[in-house]
């Protein structure tokens, strides 16, 4: 299967991102994975949050919708419940989705529908200028938070695993190679797949950097790690600190709520005939 | 003999009352006559009482009356909360088990007939909670209907259970109907009189007939909260889904509700959610969103007592405002308010037309007393066929050729431009809660900004054309005017007849649509009136001041009503007789 030229996802528009930001990494991951799998333009549906993640929507020559801060998950529900013939895919920050957002992300992966969250996590609100996100570290200094954050961070793989996620993966916006790969291998599980992306935010966190990262990170399945065992699953996710693990931490194969809904066992609800329904039996049970 | 009997059943909760009433209205539907029913519980499940009032006509009516003839009291609380409301000469069905009741316990007339309930369901081996079924066949034997109309919805309220249980109920019911055409036989003040076989009616609340109207409407996808009062419309919409294939999602919250429904309109589907007054507070962001994006989208809001949770199972006419200024910033949207269910069916089969067509939110406004309600409407009033509207819907076909297709195209003199779908080949757009440009692309420029605002103001005034004039009803030339919308339609049209038969001729101007306010057709109808009443189940007169705001015209005087009841006819009668009287 020959594989697009990654231009045709060009939109004109330019990024708006500061200079080294990890949302040029994620988009440009985005772009060879959607095109290493032949989904074109025309063929899904990308679901961007608020923040700066959301600002990839005016570089994305793709269908999308921008929603809501923290509501990118039910909105892509709706959109795959409609059609599920389209992969949807939701742009989300960690702000957005696991804060504003939190109660969806975990509803979610309990239902399974069959879409893929991206989580652009780096610890801080960055649109907003710099305040700490759900996922900052505890004593983590920043604008909201000058003596340190008093709060866990909430990690977003442990929950995702514990609620039902079907596919768990945790990737680094810095690597453009193993991103691709791995977002490919994301969008093509069946199920509810979530990808938190280690991004670095080159101007509202000093901490978390590209060599910061590039320190820790390795590689699970170079350990032999087989990612099909909920508990493991769970114990790997919550590694951290010298060593972060990368790649996919759970993967296993269960029914999608596409899949339970017998309206939509033959045919998409959006492909079925507009006509209005006849209620002459309806009625009768009225009588 | 009554033409017109009203019975309320009563008991602590958990005692199957709800379902009696629907059983006894079933029963005198199908014996050819009109009937009502009303529910009025407290928020809980057990321990409270509850209450069903069931009125029987001969006749056609619109809405209960506030003389109770038959009162079914399945326990003495029964008794001491409704004793007020009782006629004179009105029957109390009691068991004596219950405890003492005497005539003195009754502040009029009142004709206690004793039925050993408890004992009757023991002797037939049954569960005492099974004594709603005696009264039921008790209150049968009463009206003298033909027992075999209630064995027949009794077959059918237990058709899933085994042929011994229908048995054991219908053997249940008979021996209250036997025990009371044995001991009372000679009361015939709550006959009622016999009447020829009507024509067929359906026994629906609001909630099933939005739920009729949507199907028939070719709604495929609804994400509902449960909340009361809608929730008989997810119960509905459940049996039917496989059968209409819907997909009915219950989400986390009612902001994910909202959000799922966009998605599911956004890819194409025509699709809805319902929801109270807190459940829709949440779902306000997602109004705004589907508003810039113009996404259409049905809102059934069925109005409770508020602020907040209020009193839960009760019904106000509290959030006509709410709906019409909801959501942050300045986008079209419609709201209709049905006055009962037949209304709720036609404006909810409308709402789905108006949502495509202006590409736009539309509000279903109902409230607790028409959701949970039982209106009797004649089949014949359902349509056989309807044609749908999805507006400037694009076919893939439409798209062929196309370059550069633009979803939020400035050209359209009605504001409303083509819509095509995601999966669509060369219609690629985004939809977007950003302020954005023709493709949908976000924008924060000055010029693009106004040109967006000002293309989605055309709507509005597209929107004129279709707007629905009130509903006049009574003498359209009469110097009073009462002025009502929602659900208050019933008992106003029933207080409007009596009030014609005591030779006082009122015009009624009833508004199923409310907004964008019918400010012509208001004023037009309003010409010559010399008194305007305005009669709302809220404290502040929030249509009196709707009109106000859009016609200049103010209002005389109000009739409001804020305790979580609906309004009886002879009250608004009562009302407005001592308002024209002393001033």
């Amino acid at each position: 299967m020959a594989s697009l030229n990654v231009d045709i996802f060009n939109t004109g528009h330019l990024p708006t991102w500061c200079p080294g930001c990890g949302d040029f990494g994620i988009w440009m991951a985005l772009k060879n994975a959607l095109s290493k799998l032949n989904i074109g333009p025309d063929d899904g549906v990308l679901v961007y949050g608020i923040g700066c993640h959301g600002n990839m929507n005016n570089t994305m020559n793709m269908y999308g919708c921008t929603g809501l801060h923290g509501r990118t998950i039910p909105v892509a529900q709706g959109i795959k419940l409609a059609n599920h013939r389209l992969p949807v895919i939701c742009i989300a920050g960690d702000g957005d989705c696991l804060g504003e957002g939190g109660n969806h992300l975990i509803h979610a992966a309990k239902r399974n529908p069959d879409i893929t969250v991206i989580i652009h996590d780096n610890q801080v609100y960055g649109l907003t200028t710099g305040q700490a996100s759900p996922t900052a570290p505890k004593g983590f200094i920043t604008k909201s938070t000058p003596e340190g954050v008093t709060d866990e961070p909430i990690n977003p793989l442990a929950l995702s695993i514990v609620a039902g996620a079907s596919f768990a993966a945790r990737a680094f916006a810095g690597d453009i190679a193993g991103l691709t790969d791995l977002l490919a291998l994301a969008i093509q599980h069946k199920g509810f797949s979530v990808v938190d992306v280690l991004q670095p935010c080159v101007t509202f966190n000093k901490e978390y950097t590209y060599p910061w990262y590039r320190e820790r990170l390795y590689q699970v399945s170079k350990e032999g790690y087989v990612p099909d065992d909920r508990l493991k699953a769970l114990s790997k996710s919550m590694e951290w600190g010298d060593r972060i693990p990368v790649g996919i931490l759970y993967q296993v194969a269960k029914p999608t709520s596409e899949d339970i809904e017998p309206a939509i066992a033959q045919k998409p609800l959006v492909d079925q005939p507009a006509e209005p329904g006849d209620i002459t039996d309806l009625l009768g049970e009225f009588i | 003999m009554l033409d017109s009997v009203t019975c309320k059943i009563g008991g602590e909760a958990g005692f199957g009352i709800m379902a009696s009433g629907s059983m006894v209205a079933k029963t005198f539907l199908r014996a050819g006559y009109h009937v009502f029913t009303m529910n009025e519980y407290p928020s809980l499940i057990r321990g409270g009482h509850n209450v069903v009032t069931v009125r029987v006509s001969a006749l056609p009516f619109e809405s209960l009356d506030k003389h109770v003839h038959v009162l079914i009291a399945l326990s003495k609380e029964t008794v001491q909360l409704h004793n007020d409301e009782l006629d004179e000469g009105a029957v109390i069905m009691f068991d004596p088990k219950d405890g003492e009741l005497s005539k003195k316990d009754f502040s009029k007339s009142s004709n206690i007939i004793q039925i050993p309930f408890i004992e009757l369901v023991t002797k037939h081996k049954g569960n005492p909670v099974m004594r709603n079924t005696v009264a039921l066949g008790a209150l049968i034997a009463l009206a003298g209907t033909d027992f075999s109309y209630l064995s027949g919805v009794i077959s059918e309220q237990f058709k899933s259970k085994k042929q011994e249980v229908i048995d054991h109920n219908i053997t249940i019911a008979k021996a209250g109907y036997d025990y009371v055409r044995k001991h009372f036989g000679q009361i015939t003040s709550v006959k009622l009189p016999p009447v020829k076989p009507a024509e067929k009616q359906a026994l629906v609340n609001a909630s099933e007939a939005v739920g009729i109207g949507a199907l028939q409407a070719g709604m495929k996808f609804a994400a509902i909260y449960p909340m009361t009062p809608i929730n008989a419309l997810i119960t509905f919409l459940i049996q039917y889904k496989k059968k209409y294939a819907v997909v009915y999602k219950q989400p986390e919250d009612e902001i994910a509700g909202i959000n799922m429904a966009i998605g599911a309109s956004i890819a194409g589907v025509r699709s809805m959610v319902a929801t109270s007054g807190g459940g829709f507070a949440l779902m306000e962001e997602g109004l705004s969103f589907a508003g810039i994006a113009e996404v259409p989208l049905v809102i059934d809001l069925g109005m409770r007592v508020g602020p907040a949770s209020g009193m839960p199972t009760w019904s106000e006419q509290g959030e006509l405002r709410f709906a019409i200024h909801a959501g942050h910033g300045e986008f079209l949207r419609i709201v209709l308010a049905p006055g009962d269910a037949l209304e709720a069916y036609r404006l909810t089969l409308l709402a789905f037309d108006l949502a495509d067509r202006y590409q736009t939110p539309v509000f279903v406004l109902t409230d607790k007393y028409m959701n949970e309600s039982q209106f009797c409407v004649p089949v014949s009033k359902f349509e056989k066929t309807v044609s749908i509207d999805r507006g400037k819907l694009l076919t893939q076909k439409d798209l062929e050729g196309v370059r550069d297709y633009k979803r939020y195209a400035l050209d359209a003199v009605d504001g409303i431009s083509d819509r095509g779908l995601p999966g669509m080949k060369n219609g690629c757009f985004m939809t977007n809660s950003y302020e954005h440009d023709e493709h949908g692309f976000s924008i924060e420029e000055s010029g693009a900004r106004v040109a967006m605002v000002e293309k989605r103001a055309k709507k509005l005034r597209a929107v004129e054309a279709d707007i629905m004039p009130p509903t006049v009803y009574g003498d359209p030339k009469a110097d009073i005017a009462l002025v009502g919308w929602g659900s208050t339609k019933g008992p106003i049209l029933e207080a409007v007849r009596l009030l014609t038969a005591r030779g006082r001729p009122v015009r009624y101007l009833h508004f199923p649509w409310v907004y964008p306010f019918p400010a012509e057709a208001a004023k037009k109808l309003l010409e010559g009136v010399g008194r305007i009443i305005y009669i709302e189940n809220n404290s502040t007169a929030q249509f009196a001041s709707l009109m106000y705001e859009h016609t200049g015209i103010k209002a005389h005087d109000t009739i409001l009503k804020y305790d979580g009841r609906p309004f009886y006819p002879e009250e608004i009668v009562e009302k407005l007789i001592s308002l024209v009287i002393n001033n």
